[in-house]
């Protein structure tokens, strides 16, 4: 499996205050990697990192077999889009008017805009101006101008954080299309059902380290506590130990019908995030 | 270094379109005409008078507009994505330039139609305030990178439109006041003695100092830009 990012032992110290603290790992070609943690746990910082906006303070990184130091080349530039949380837009220009600004800077034909537009679903709204589109709108715009010149590696700093829900699918349906395509997406959130849904791989990030990296199957495998629940029609709610115990009750519950549902207790990842750094994520 | 006309035109066209739009900071372009209407009308037809009017062309659409546009990419993080895109330190300078290029060429045309001046040798006039364009264009540039906001972009340029608009009137003051020689060697000084020299018929041969002094406050006001840009490409 060919790696896309590879990062070796990264720190970014911003005073004396540590923000990644000796990461490391890497991004397979074609996965939807997940960096999930809390507001300053450092992703933003990583995402920085990784796209030449920031120098690390030590360590070394590539993106695509690039040192970090050669980002900045212009056919570097094509091949990835960044999203962040303060990605501005041109507010007395149109959408259509935005975009066509980025086709141009990418050198990339302006059919391109329809066919962006409408995996953000905002084909009808083109000729809008930014001013007059709520912030959802506008993130879906930034959105479609990461979109835009199709690239083969996305870092999206909490893609959906200011979209509503029927938006949010919508986005999550595109960028599993995209990825479907091939595009490698690197993904910050602290949404965890978010990351659940689209994430081949993900790694906690608490107070600069990597805390837990693993596929969300594996990480809520790792973690169960192999319990069942168990719905009986008298809609008594029991919990069944693991192990011979509650198989016994198990069976004896089937035998007489008194099962309405059972379930595997798995834990979810933001359990497992409270289970590992003792507080929540916000 | 890499340089893209496209893309620089890409920018350009962007801006002319915002700028358009941008009634706040366009309507400022038109106070040189305006005076230069003014001074017609009462019959001013001084040297002294035309290059005022076409220093605060300088201050007002070279600087001040310049300003403006870097100032409200950076308040608005658009500037981030310009330097995410493709395009090279180069394209992005140069194509954020040129909207205040050309609208400073336009109104000192304009303004000197206007006001009547004309020229004994055009073409070294021509030089000479073309030259004059792209240091006010990267004091511009430097002040709007410097700028946190619009709103500051509009405090910290008034020095310059001070300075260098009418600096050259105090010139006369410095054999009592010693510091002000140094206002001597300012590029709206250098420009007026061109212009002065171009009337008396002087050779181009006699005016190569004060292109020399315009073109390395040029030259410091480029680097100085370009540096302070690099340090705003990384956090």
């Amino acid at each position: 499996m060919e790696n896309i990012i590879e990062v070796n032992n990264i720190v970014k110290v911003y005073g004396n205050q540590t923000a990644v603290d000796g990461l490391d790992f890497n991004v397979i070609k074609g996965e939807i990697f997940g960096f999930l943690g809390p507001s300053g746990s450092g992703k933003t910082t990583m995402i920085k990192i990784l796209t030449g906006q920031l120098l690390p303070t030590s360590g070394t990184a590539t993106v695509f077999g690039e040192a970090l130091s050669q980002l900045k080349k212009p056919e570097v530039k094509k091949r990835f889009g960044v999203l962040t949380d303060n990605s501005g837009l041109y507010d007395r220009l149109s959408i259509h008017e935005n975009l066509k600004l980025y086709c141009q800077l990418y050198d990339i034909p302006f059919s391109a805009i329809e066919e962006v537009l409408d995996s953000v679903n905002l084909k009808e709204e083109k000729a809008k101006k930014i001013s007059a589109l709520s912030k959802g709108m506008k993130q879906r715009v930034v959105l479609a101008r990461t979109l835009l010149h199709a690239p083969d590696l996305l870092f999206l700093d909490e893609p959906t954080s200011a979209l509503d829900p029927v938006n949010t699918r919508h986005i999550h349906k595109g960028l599993q299309a995209l990825n479907a395509k091939g595009t490698t997406i690197f993904l910050t959130t602290h949404d965890m059902e978010e990351a659940d849904s689209l994430c081949d791989r993900i790694a906690f990030l608490d107070k600069g380290k990597i805390q837990l990296l693993d596929t969300p199957a594996k990480l809520k495998k790792s973690h169960s506590d192999s319990t069942v629940t168990i719905e009986l029609k008298n809609e008594e709610i029991v919990v069944l130990p693991a192990g011979s115990e509650g198989a016994e009750r198990l069976f004896e519950f089937m035998k007489t019908d008194q099962v309405a549902t059972i379930h595997t207790n798995e834990p979810s990842l933001g359990d497992i995030f409270v289970q590992m750094t003792g507080r929540e994520l916000a | 270094m890499n340089v893209s006309i496209k893309r620089m035109s890409a920018i350009f066209q962007k801006d002319l379109k915002d700028f358009s739009r941008n009634l706040a900071v366009s309507v400022v372009i038109f106070l040189p005409l305006f005076i230069a209407a003014i001074y017609s009308r009462m019959g001013v037809d001084s040297l002294a008078s035309h290059y005022m009017i076409f220093n605060m062309t300088f201050a007002l659409t070279a600087t001040y507009v310049q300003c403006c546009l870097i100032a409200e990419e950076k308040e608005k993080n658009t500037l981030r994505g310009l330097m995410l895109s493709p395009a090279s330190t180069a394209d992005i300078l140069g194509g954020k330039s040129l909207l205040s290029f050309v609208l400073t060429m336009l109104i000192i045309f304009f303004s000197a139609v206007l006001a009547e001046y004309q020229p004994a040798n055009i073409a070294i006039v021509a030089l000479a305030l073309v030259l004059s364009s792209f240091f006010y264009i990267a004091v511009g540039t430097l002040l709007g990178l410097w700028a946190k906001s619009v709103m500051e972009s509009s405090v910290i340029v008034l020095p310059v439109l001070g300075i260098f608009s009418f600096g050259s009137f105090a010139v006369p003051l410095a054999e009592q006041y010693p510091i002000l020689k140094v206002l001597v060697y300012f590029p709206n000084h250098q420009l007026f003695e061109i212009a002065t020299k171009v009337e008396l018929g002087t050779a181009i041969g006699s005016m190569w100092s004060h292109f020399a002094i315009i073109l390395l406050w040029t030259l410091v006001a480029v680097a100085l830009t370009v540096i302070v840009y690099r340090k705003q490409t990384k956090d």
